[in-house]
């Protein structure tokens, strides 16, 4: 194994739990453990699943100038925002948006987290803590009114997913109820180093400060969890323990990227990346005015977005096995005839998933929705398309490698019945 | 990942450099993949299987193991004509991961049963994955 790769501070568990690593996003990282990409990609839908996920990077931003420079850099709108009525992010809610440059093409994916009047946190993927702390300063005109401080490798962040990561995660914190109490989907409570970042105290049992975030890559309710790195084998075991009644397991990143292709979330750098940001489905990040005919606010990018013309499409696809598609230039979308349609971004199994009468039914999905009471999903291929022309749901094409070739259907929606949403109470009743 | 030294290799089976095994059992032959091939490649999920009849010259793709990270290609480890397919493998795949010596994938009446004698036996299977 390459010496370069970066580690997180649970690598000795994970290697001292026999998990298949693999590089990823420049750090060794695991695959998946003794249980299997299988079982770990089913029990954050039935039960709950434990990720690693402390190479994803940080920055904190302090001062008076960060809500402008946010406006000026991020896509959503942090004025017009939260919730149907679009009032302005607050402490306590975050937000999912994109960077992207003056092209209007991505530079990264991000949650900005409003965590005091002029405290916000950013969350990027592995590696981008550098490239976007230096997009931020590059806008930001007066360093000493909006202060960008990256936190890359210093930080310890696991993501609790699942439909009992509340029960379990009640068990290790010291005042659950208040952290739980009106913790709707995108908000979060707490702060991983008060000194650093104001926050409600929220800790664990023996006092260990801890943000706890009600958001993750999933799907599936659950929390993503930030800690001073020194905390992370200690909560990373508590948890185990905690969680061991529902079956709660450690989960790799092939789970990962499985649960979230099904769940319609894109992988920055593979389905959103450095083209232009259009005609996809995670539009909603962009700051829409009232008829969705213009922006409400001018940022970096946004120009280039509104003036484009048609752009090759990304749209969500499903098959009716779960055999896949490689990545790569071979790789291609065809019409039924062989004419090339475009290229495969993604393309994994949703193992948690298969058709029923041509229907797509989830092991999650109710009996009274459609699931059959004995149901042994075989899984089914899915992913994303990226198409010179756009073509509605239903339609069926086919994916090829020049090798194997696999009809595929396109979709607005992949895996059925997520819980990502569902209310607290529902989940802690 | 499994270490080496806890990769189940029984002696009496022949290997090949591509992490197939072949056991003889009277005039036919069965073919699956090791131990180490398994591990590597994670949970099966699908199985392409060749059609009875088929014949294939040592070292043709016979078929597919798809995993959750990667389509795999297997590989004949003696010339042959497909007998018999392991039928219980389109409904579980893992069946290759629990038990990947009794899980065998097809069966093959070999057209030359000298090639058996040119494949790895355990010890020499075993050098090959160290390396």
């Amino acid at each position: 194994m390459a010496t370069s790769l970066k580690t997180t501070p649970l690598h000795p568990w994970h290697v001292g739990r026999s998990a298949n690593m693999a590089a990823f996003g420049g750090y060794e990282m695991p695959l998946w453990y003794p249980a299997g990409a299988k079982a770990e990609h089913l029990a954050p839908i039935t039960a709950a699943g434990l990720f690693d996920t402390s190479h994803m990077a940080v920055l904190t931003l302090r001062g008076p100038l960060v809500r402008p420079l946010l406006q000026h850099c991020f896509s959503k709108d942090l004025d017009r925002c939260l919730g149907p009525r679009k009032t302005p992010l607050v402490p306590g809610r975050c937000v999912y948006g994109v960077f992207l440059d003056e092209a209007g093409c991505v530079l990264d994916d991000a949650i900005v987290y409003q965590c005091g009047e002029t405290d916000y946190m950013l969350v990027v993927n592995a590696a981008m803590g550098a490239p976007v702390a230096a997009h931020l300063r590059r806008h930001n005109p007066d360093e000493t009114r909006a202060l960008v401080h990256d936190h890359s490798d210093a930080l310890g962040k696991m993501d609790l997913q699942g439909p009992a990561a509340a029960k379990i995660l009640a068990r290790i914190l010291r005042n659950p109820d208040q952290v739980f109490d009106r913790m709707v989907y995108f908000s979060f409570k707490g702060t991983f180093a008060p000194h650093l970042l104001p926050g409600a105290p929220v800790t664990l049992l023996d006092g260990t400060p801890v943000l706890v975030s009600r958001t993750g890559y999933t799907g599936e309710f659950g929390f993503e969890l930030f800690v001073a790195p020194e905390h992370t084998t200690r909560l990373w075991q508590l948890l185990l323990e905690a969680g061991a009644p529902e079956g709660l397991l450690p989960c790799g990143l092939a789970a990962r990227d499985s649960l979230r292709a099904g769940a319609g979330l894109p992988l920055s750098h593979q389905d959103i990346g450095p083209w232009l940001f259009a005609d996809n489905p995670w539009l909603f990040v962009l700051p829409w005015d009232e008829d969705g005919s213009g922006f409400t606010k001018d940022f970096g990018g946004g120009r280039a977005v509104l003036a484009a013309g048609s752009a090759p499409c990304t749209l969500p696809f499903a098959g009716f096995d779960p055999r896949k598609i490689p990545l790569g230039a071979a790789s291609k979308v065809t019409a039924p005839d062989g004419t090339v349609l475009g290229g495969v971004l993604t393309c994994t199994t949703d193992m948690a998933i298969d058709r029923v009468d041509g229907v797509i039914v989830s092991i999650a999905t109710p009996v009274a929705g459609g699931r059959p009471e004995s149901f042994a999903p075989r899984g089914l291929c899915c992913g994303f398309v990226r198409l010179d022309v756009p073509l509605p749901p239903g339609t069926e094409v086919l994916l090829t490698d020049g090798k194997r070739t696999l009809k595929v259907e396109i979709r607005d929606q992949i895996r059925p019945d997520r819980t990502a949403r569902t209310p607290m109470a529902t989940m802690l009743s | 990942m499994k270490e080496i030294e806890e990769l189940k290799l029984p002696d009496d089976i022949r290997y090949t450099d591509d992490h197939e095994w072949a056991k003889i059992t009277g005039d036919t032959v069965l073919v699956g993949v090791s131990d180490y091939a398994q591990d590597q490649m994670g949970d099966v999920v699908f199985v392409e299987l060749p059609a009875i009849g088929d014949t294939f010259a040592k070292g043709d793709e016979f078929g597919t193991l798809e995993s959750v990270k990667a389509v795999s290609e297997l590989y004949m480890p003696m010339s042959g004509e497909v007998i018999a397919v392991n039928t219980a493998l389109a409904d579980s795949p893992e069946l290759i991961n629990q038990q990947p010596y009794a899980t065998w994938i097809v069966e093959i009446k070999p057209s030359d049963p000298s090639e058996y004698g040119q494949l790895h036996d355990a010890a020499s299977y075993l050098q090959l994955l160290k390396g």
